[in-house]
């Protein structure tokens, strides 16, 4: 820090692209969301919404999805963290293709877990082959399915060395000090890393948390290609009423994408005044 | 006043080069020849689903290369996954008050034409410039109307399409070919059918069949909808609807979301009938290896819908005389024959035959088809017409209501 | 932990994290693979014969995709590097406010920006085209510069701009040996990650772009949803191409701070 300035320049620009895009986007949303821009205000399309059974069995379809693959890549990206920071044959291979899995796209994920999980996919056909199953009906719904187990896998698939990084990356700068210090004064292992590790990589966790939860709650890609066809996830109800050739529609799907930052702003602005506490 | 400045600012755009604005009303007081002169030298921007390679081949190589070759028009096919994407694009603009859109043709027809002509986002009455309408017989009721929606001259039709089953004849030796005898088979056998969940298209059709079946065939639903009697048929459909669910795919908890997904699970075992919106499409699947060789499509002994697609014009479009270029070649006799030949995309023409040249005739009557594909004339001998767009939407959403949920 | 149980553990791991990318490889080989047969019948390369032949669309979408990618990634960091010097460096009031409303696209999901977007952009005459799909793309990538920057500015001395300001540096001079030698890799990590970003990104390109635009992601999908999956498998193996060239090159450079908001989404 050189402590006090005026920075306002240098962030003027980022500023101003921010607003217009992004700030931009959300008040259009908004106010398309109230039917403007087609002739006068009303809150019809709020009430369409608001009143519909599926929107809400979309709500919550969505929230389970979010709070599951945040909860199992927090929980198994932090096993995986821990795994890898001590060696063993492969682990540099396991590091690798951590950082590799960064990098690939959602759609490809989700894609490749559609061919492995699916009832007639890669699994089930080893399965067939090991006679374990007599055909794609013997092998359970892994996609497509009522508890959106495929679409969960993606997540943790994908965000788990997400996780893991980050905290590989805070185990590295805090280095073994904190830990031998309690195993010195008479701690086990497990307590160790409870008492003392856990609560030094929380902020970090949350953080990372954070940003898994609302892109597995906000995303389309995935729910589209691994989701059943009712309850659907809410991005995906709000694309269908967004290209649903009936205009009216229209509001409804702006009101939707509205309802689906709200509900994910305040579930982390909440997740964060937690923590604050 | 208006229609002057929008003229004057029309020609200054047109001066300037930057945009080709053309006045609809302009291009209607032209003959052809000045028509095709306006188009020389310009794009025009095609949106249609992109889906299949050999459509998306026909379009960008063979009408491409000949509005290239012949009037130096450059065609920019857009792929859509749906094309209520681009009927969206032109609403937008339109409200944005944009005359110069980017949509200059759409492939369209049901429910997104009626958006269109309700919302005159369509650019009517050019139909009679174009020479080769000539060869279209526009009094026949399945071309004057489309999904039951009087087509008036805003929009020009370019293949038939009719419903119909596949099978694999080495699984499925006697596949059931009327609606009752499918739904007995799919009682007798339990976990070897779905159909997918309508807002998706062919299986919003799939639930029609099963509900003109219930009202006794098309005759009782022609015309405007009628409250009455669609909640008397619909009871009914949802019952029976209901009733086979347990004996489906996955007990009918949950459907297919696509066509897509019930492609892939006919090709892998996991249902032994598919169904699609175009038999053609049958061949294709073979070809490209996605079907095994010994898949077949047949018709119902009871009839399928059948339905015309059509090219429709925005009414902001931009390049509206390379558009009417564009659809005039795309009825000629010879693209249309070119569209029919199996090695290419095999879909029905709308022309009549008999008004084309000799040689096209011969060509016609020449067709071989790919042998996992119903003849034409076998599936047109039991054809049932689409239902008008209001009913087509509220049994979508009875169903998403009272079967899908 | 015994050290059999953490390899173990590890091998499960490696299994997870390569199995989904195994059928995709696969299907770019094959042709007609179908259940019940665990390994193609038919091995080919025709997909990729197809997929590179005259008229494919997937050649001019590689090129567009890498394009917008680049614009994007440029464009990030022409405005994220001042920013996250400013958040970096400097304390003011209201900064509170200013990181929270850089960083508040990565917590509100594209579907919900893109939709009012599409309407910024169709008044503003961006839709359907490239230049709009690159701005769009801002929106994701943007926040990932900035906070990178300002951690990498955060550990900055700024003592050093000073010195050489005394010893008569001029301003350019300044930015050229003091500041940028000392940030380049962070601006490194954060370009990279903010092209792999653009690269991945579907629905704000199909919204904005209107289909128009045709970049992989988009032909991913419209051949998945046509049921090619010979072509998909192609197309996800092409996807993964960038990631895998940059991790090469700068390996090293990506286990610290550079992580704690990227991944491509």
């Amino acid at each position: 820090m050189i402590g006090r300035g005026h920075p306002w320049l240098s962030l003027a620009p980022a500023l101003g692209v921010i607003a217009v895009l992004f700030g931009g986007g959300l008040a259009l949303g908004l106010a398309g969301s109230f039917g403007m821009g087609r002739g006068g205000a009303s809150g019809d399309a709020w009430i369409a919404v608001l009143s519909e059974g599926r929107v809400w069995r979309s709500l919550g379809l969505s929230l389970w999805i979010a709070f599951a693959s945040t909860a199992l890549s927090c929980l198994i990206g932090l096993g995986a963290a821990l795994l890898l920071r001590r060696s063993f044959p492969g682990q540099g291979l396991a590091r690798l293709l951590f950082q590799i899995n960064l990098t690939i796209p959602h759609a490809v994920g989700a894609l490749g877990i559609l061919w492995l999980l699916s009832q007639s996919g890669f699994v089930a056909r080893l399965s067939a082959g090991a006679g374990l199953i007599d055909g794609p009906a013997g092998f359970p719904a892994l996609t497509q399915d009522r508890f959106a187990i495929g679409i969960i896998a993606h997540y943790v698939w994908k965000e788990v060395p997400f996780i893991g990084l980050i905290l590989l990356a805070n185990m590295q700068s805090l280095g073994d000090d904190p830990e031998s210090a309690a195993r010195s004064l008479g701690a086990t292992p497990f307590a160790a890393m409870r008492l003392v590790l856990l609560p030094l990589l929380m902020p970090a966790l949350i953080r990372a948390g954070a940003i898994v939860f609302a892109f597995s709650f906000g995303a389309w890609e995935v729910p589209v290609l691994l989701g059943q066809s009712a309850p659907t996830a809410l991005p995906v109800l709000a694309w269908q009423r967004f290209t649903d050739p009936d205009l009216a529609a229209r509001p409804e799907a702006m009101a939707l994408a509205m309802l689906i930052a709200l509900v994910s702003a305040v579930l982390i602005r909440a997740a964060f005044a937690g923590r604050n506490r | 006043m208006k229609r002057m400045m929008t003229g004057i600012i029309g020609a200054l755009i047109l001066a300037g080069g930057a945009a080709r604005a053309q006045e609809g009303d302009a291009l209607l007081e032209m003959s052809w020849e000045e028509i095709v002169e306006t188009a020389r030298g310009g794009e025009v921007n095609v949106f249609m689903w992109g889906g299949a390679d050999n459509i998306n081949a026909y379009v960008s190589d063979y009408i491409g290369g000949r509005l290239e070759e012949e009037y130096d028009i450059t065609l920019n096919r857009v792929p859509l996954t749906d094309t209520a994407e681009a009927v969206n694009i032109v609403l937008g603009e339109v409200e944005a008050g944009a005359t110069t859109g980017a949509v200059d043709m759409i492939w369209i027809n049901g429910e997104n034409f009626r958006t269109m002509k309700q919302g005159d986002l369509a650019w009517c009455g050019y139909v009679d410039k174009l020479p080769n309408a000539a060869l279209v017989n526009f009094d026949n009721p399945a071309i004057a109307n489309d999904f039951g929606t009087p087509v008036e001259g805003c929009e020009v039709p370019w293949s038939r399409v009719q419903f119909a089953f596949a099978h694999d004849t080495a699984r499925t030796s006697e596949p059931p070919r009327s609606i009752p005898e499918l739904l007995a088979w799919v009682e007798a056998n339990p976990g070897r059918f779905t159909y997918p969940a309508p807002p998706d298209f062919t299986g919003a059709a799939f639930v029609r069949h099963v509900f003109t079946h219930v009202a006794g065939g098309p005759d009782a639903l022609i015309g405007p909808f009628d409250r009455a009697k669609f909640d008397e048929v619909a009871k009914e459909t949802w019952e029976i609807l209901n009733g086979i669910e347990p004996h489906l795919w996955r007990e009918g908890v949950t459907y297919p979301t696509s066509i897509t997904q019930l492609q892939q699970m006919f090709a892998n075992q996991e249902v032994d009938l598919f169904f699609t919106y175009d038999p053609a499409e049958v061949g294709t699947a073979v070809v490209n290896g996605i079907f095994p060789e010994t898949a077949r499509s047949y018709g119902l002994s009871d009839g399928t819908l059948a339905n015309t697609n059509y090219m429709v014009i925005p009414v902001n479009a931009a390049n509206k005389a390379a558009a009417l270029v564009t659809q005039n070649l795309l009825l000629s006799a010879e693209a249309q024959l070119e569209k029919a030949q199996p090695e290419v995309w095999g879909a029905a023409t709308v022309i009549e035959p008999d008004r084309a040249p000799d040689e096209v005739q011969a060509g016609f009557a020449a067709l071989e088809r790919h042998p996992s594909v119903v003849s034409i004339e076998e599936l047109g001998q039991a054809a049932l017409p689409e239902l008008q767009a209001d009913w087509t939407s509220a049994i979508e959403d009875g169903w998403i209501r009272n079967v899908g949920n | 932990m015994s050290p059999r149980l953490r390899m173990l553990l590890g091998l499960a791991l490696i299994v997870a994290l390569v199995a989904p990318l195994l059928p995709l490889a696969l299907w770019s080989v094959a042709r007609g693979w179908f259940f019940p047969q665990i390994l193609p019948a038919n091995w080919t390369i025709e997909p990729w014969m197809q997929a590179f032949a005259p008229r494919s669309e997937i050649p001019g979408a590689l090129a567009t995709t890498t394009l917008i990618a680049l614009a994007a990634a440029a464009l990030a960091l022409g405005l994220g590097i001042p920013a996250g010097r400013a958040l970096g460096l400097y304390r003011f009031r209201g900064k509170a406010l200013v990181e929270l409303a850089l960083l508040a696209p990565v917590i509100v999901p594209g579907i919900a920006v893109g939709l009012g977007i599409h309407g910024v952009f169709l008044r503003l005459g961006l839709t359907n085209s490239v230049p709009g799909v690159v701005l769009v793309h801002l929106v994701p990538t943007l926040p990932y510069v900035i906070f990178v920057m300002s951690g990498v500015f955060a550990n900055y001395d700024a003592e050093a701009e000073a010195q050489a300001r005394s010893l008569g540096a001029k301003p350019l001079q300044v930015l050229w040996h003091v500041m940028l030698p000392a940030i380049a890799p962070g601006i490194v990590v954060a370009g990279l990650f903010a092209f792999l970003v653009s690269w991945s990104q579907y629905i704000l390109t199909l919204t904005i772009g209107g289909g128009r635009v045709v970049t992989l992601p988009l032909l991913l999908y419209a051949q998945a949803g046509a049921g090619r999956n010979d072509q998909a498998g192609v197309l996800a193996m092409l996807s993964l191409g960038p990631g895998l060239v940059i991790l090469a090159l700068v390996a090293r450079q990506l286990t610290g701070r550079g992580m704690a908001i990227g991944g491509t989404r």
